[in-house]
């Protein structure tokens, strides 16, 4: 179909269309409700063929999404945020459900106090529950992702809801050039879904999430999910080699950028990585030998991959666009994690980025620089800090005032 | 890499302009990122929006914080404390604004020093469409700036308008609308510098209690300090001679902004009138006239 100007939220409901969805329970909230939007247009002026249902919440939403799915239906739904948390307590139960299930998480700062800018606390919240997650630099990758997601999901192997997670606003209204995939080249990548077993029908009765009553029975099935997760990553592999021969897109489950010789990384995920990867050009215009690690997976997390790119580095920067009130960033923590055993480890940096949409600009990624040679150098890492600037603290200090505060 | 700002109020279109200018971009082989700032305002409000052209890779995202080129659509933005449609915008750049004025009488008025084009849109969109819409005269404005082609800007306007405008006699006005403004306005060469930014360093948050740092308002309203009523195209205007002072207007203005002379005829209030003339479509007796707002020559509204 060549290529179109898409914003982040259209190409996830060509995503969706392209897969050939069954259903889409739906509940709208900015950033995400252009997706919907979208979705619904296509079926009531006929170019798309699915059952859409508004709801009336996402608690609902999320239940019949799950139930829909556990009847072999190929669901489709997103949210966002808020909206999110208040589906949260059924994301964990469609999880233990292992149901295929694509949700698109569009990413927005958690309240309060209220923004509609992005950051990861809404997805992050979310990390422990068994959905598989998927996080996104561009348009592009936002509609491929939501693709590979079915196969993911739809792999008896794994058998997992995913999110795919993109921006709100820097990608769910950006526009830029996307690829749409041609119908035919999908449906022989992505497949009428057949499931096989662990699926709803009246002539076959079943019992899905069922209470066990026992802590052993339940380990059982808690720990299942885990190890189904984590085949997750080694059928993405697969799942990518195809993607890659029908379409020609190379994806992995962590975009290395300009790591062969580095020895200075940021690691970053999501839009905003496209900003670090700017900054790793200047810095090697500036003769420091820069790079960029972005997982693309959070759950599963994919650590060997992650130790083995960061092998013999001098130092790594994590820029967490999240926070754990009371600990710092969340991906620090599981970066920590990733590398404490590894014997010729880099030093590890934190810092907390781009809450709420704040901006990362030019000038704190050179800060992030010179403070990972420092480090390098002296062998002294500086506690967690907030990327802030003096401009910065100078408006709050302004709206401080006129809320009359002093 | 050129980098476009769009300043319009909630409804003039700024978004649609923006990406107009996005597709005529990319059809005319740049690489092209737009994108609208928008979502918890209402009608009316300050809206901004952008649109990035290059020819290598775009590798930027968000807000233009920094633009070479800056659209006006409505000049009372100019002088609207949130909106700042000025800020940051590179030395050399470009700033086009939607007013009756001369750019020299615009620079004087509002004391811009950059290179300013001007030309009356509100009054094209108004003759040519017959209604105060700017989205796709805006584009047109933009794409001569920013130096696209021609039929660039024609294949853009036909597919993101007709994807909103089902009657394709509006859209072939508007298209007319957008040429002509293409058309009228002399190309221009863009040429910034890389920004110098001061005032960048990072810094450490101090702790500051509660009371200061949690996200509440101490002070009382302020909103009787901002004038709402600066976005008008057209201002309702009394005929005294046919009104019945039956009050029919002062209960239909949806601003509450109609209130009464010592003689008990009707007045606007017009720091706060919209202009929405639902005032003039209710009146029985039609003694509301609109009259063309024109707010550079105007006494009242944002000063
Ligand atoms: S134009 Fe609208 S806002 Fe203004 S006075 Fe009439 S009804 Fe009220
Ligand atoms: S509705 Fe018309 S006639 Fe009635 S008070 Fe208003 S202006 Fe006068």
């Amino acid at each position: 179909m060549g290529k179109e100007m898409l914003t982040g939220n259209s190409a996830a409901a060509w995503g969706v269309r392209l897969a050939e969805v069954d259903y889409i329970p739906a509940y709208p909230i900015t950033p995400q409700t252009e997706i919907i939007e979208t979705i619904a247009k296509w079926i009531s002026d006929g170019s798309m063929d699915a059952s859409f249902v508004t709801m009336d919440s996402e608690h609902s939403m999320i239940t019949a999404a799950g139930a829909a799915s556990a009847t072999g239906a190929r669901t489709f739904t997103t949210t966002s945020s808020q909206g999110l948390l208040y589906g949260f307590e059924m994301i964990y139960t469609v999880a233990g459900w292992r149901v295929p299930l694509v949700m698109v998480n569009v990413s927005r700062g958690l309240s309060s106090p209220i923004t509609l800018g992005p950051d990861h606390n809404d997805i992050l919240a979310v990390r422990d529950s068994g959905f598989l997650q998927i996080h996104c630099e561009t348009c592009q990758e936002v509609l491929d992702s939501v693709l590979m997601a079915y196969r993911l999901a739809e792999d008896e192997r794994v058998l997992l809801p995913v999110m795919v997670n993109m921006d709100g606003f820097y990608l769910s209204f950006t526009r830029e050039a996307v690829e749409i995939p041609d119908v035919e080249k999908v449906r022989s990548f992505l497949p009428e879904y057949r499931p096989e077993h662990a699926f709803f029908k009246a002539a076959r009765p079943m019992a899905q999430g069922v209470a066990v009553l026992g802590g052993d029975y339940y380990s059982y099935f808690k720990y299942q999910m885990h190890l189904a997760s984590q085949n997750a990553l080694e059928i993405y592999k697969e799942v990518c080699d195809d993607f890659e021969r029908i379409f020609g897109r190379k994806y992995e489950v962590i975009d290395e950028y300009m790591m062969e010789d580095a020895e200075y990384i940021l690691v970053m995920t999501n839009s905003f990585s496209t900003l670090g990867k700017a900054a790793v050009k200047r810095a090697r215009e500036d003769g420091v030998k820069a790079g960029l690690l972005r997982p693309r997976f959070l759950r599963p997390f994919p650590e060997s991959e992650i130790k083995n790119a960061l092998k013999g580095k001098k130092a790594v920067a994590v820029i967490d666009q999240n926070i754990s009130v009371g600990k710092g960033g969340i991906i620090y923590s599981e970066m920590a994690g990733c590398l404490y055993n590894e014997i010729d480890r880099p030093l590890l940096l934190s810092f907390i980025g781009g809450l709420g949409g704040k901006n990362i600009s030019q000038k704190e990624f050179e800060f992030i620089f010179e403070k990972m040679i420092s480090a390098s150098d002296t062998g002294i890492v500086e506690p967690p800090s907030l990327l802030y600037t003096e401009s910065e603290l100078e408006g709050i200090t302004k709206l401080k005032e006129i809320a009359g505060k002093e | 890499m050129l980098r476009l700002r769009f300043h319009g109020r909630g409804g003039q279109g700024a978004k649609v302009a923006s990406r107009v200018l996005g597709t005529a971009a990319f059809l005319d082989g740049y690489n092209a990122q737009d994108f609208p700032l928008y979502g918890a305002e209402r009608r009316g409000a300050p809206i901004t929006a952008f649109t990035r052209i290059s020819r290598d890779d775009i590798m930027e995202r968000g807000l233009v914080s920094d633009p070479d080129i800056v659209i006006v659509m409505d000049e009372t933005l100019l002088s609207d404390p949130q909106a700042m449609p000025l800020s940051g915008l590179k030395k050399g750049g470009i700033v086009f604004v939607n007013t009756p004025l001369s750019p020299l009488e615009t620079k004087e008025e509002y004391g811009i020093e950059d290179h300013v084009i001007t030309l009356d849109i509100t009054k094209v969109s108004l003759d040519m469409i017959g209604k105060s819409v700017l989205s796709s005269l805006a584009a047109g404005v933009a794409s001569r700036i920013a130096g696209i082609g021609e039929e660039a800007l024609k294949g853009a306007l036909e597919k993101e308008l007709s994807g909103i405008i089902s009657d394709r006699d509006l859209l072939g006005k508007n298209t007319e609308a957008a040429l002509y403004c293409y058309n009228t306005l002399v190309p221009v060469q863009v040429k910034t510098a890389e920004t110098i930014r001061e005032k960048e360093n990072v810094i450490t948050l101090p702790f500051e209690t509660a009371r200061v740092s949690s996200p509440a308002i101490n002070a009382t309203g302020n909103t009787p300090l901002r004038r709402t009523g600066n976005w008008r195209v057209f201002r309702p205007v009394w005929n005294y001679d046919i009104c019945t002072r039956c009050m029919t207007c002062v209960s239909r203005c949806p601003e509450g902004c109609i209130r009464l002379n010592e003689d008990g005829y009707p007045y606007a209030d017009y720091d706060n009138c919209k202009g929405c003339l639902v005032c003039a479509e209710e009146c029985p007796v039609k003694a509301i006239t609109k009259v063309r707002e024109i707010h550079s020559r105007s006494e009242e509204g944002d000063q």
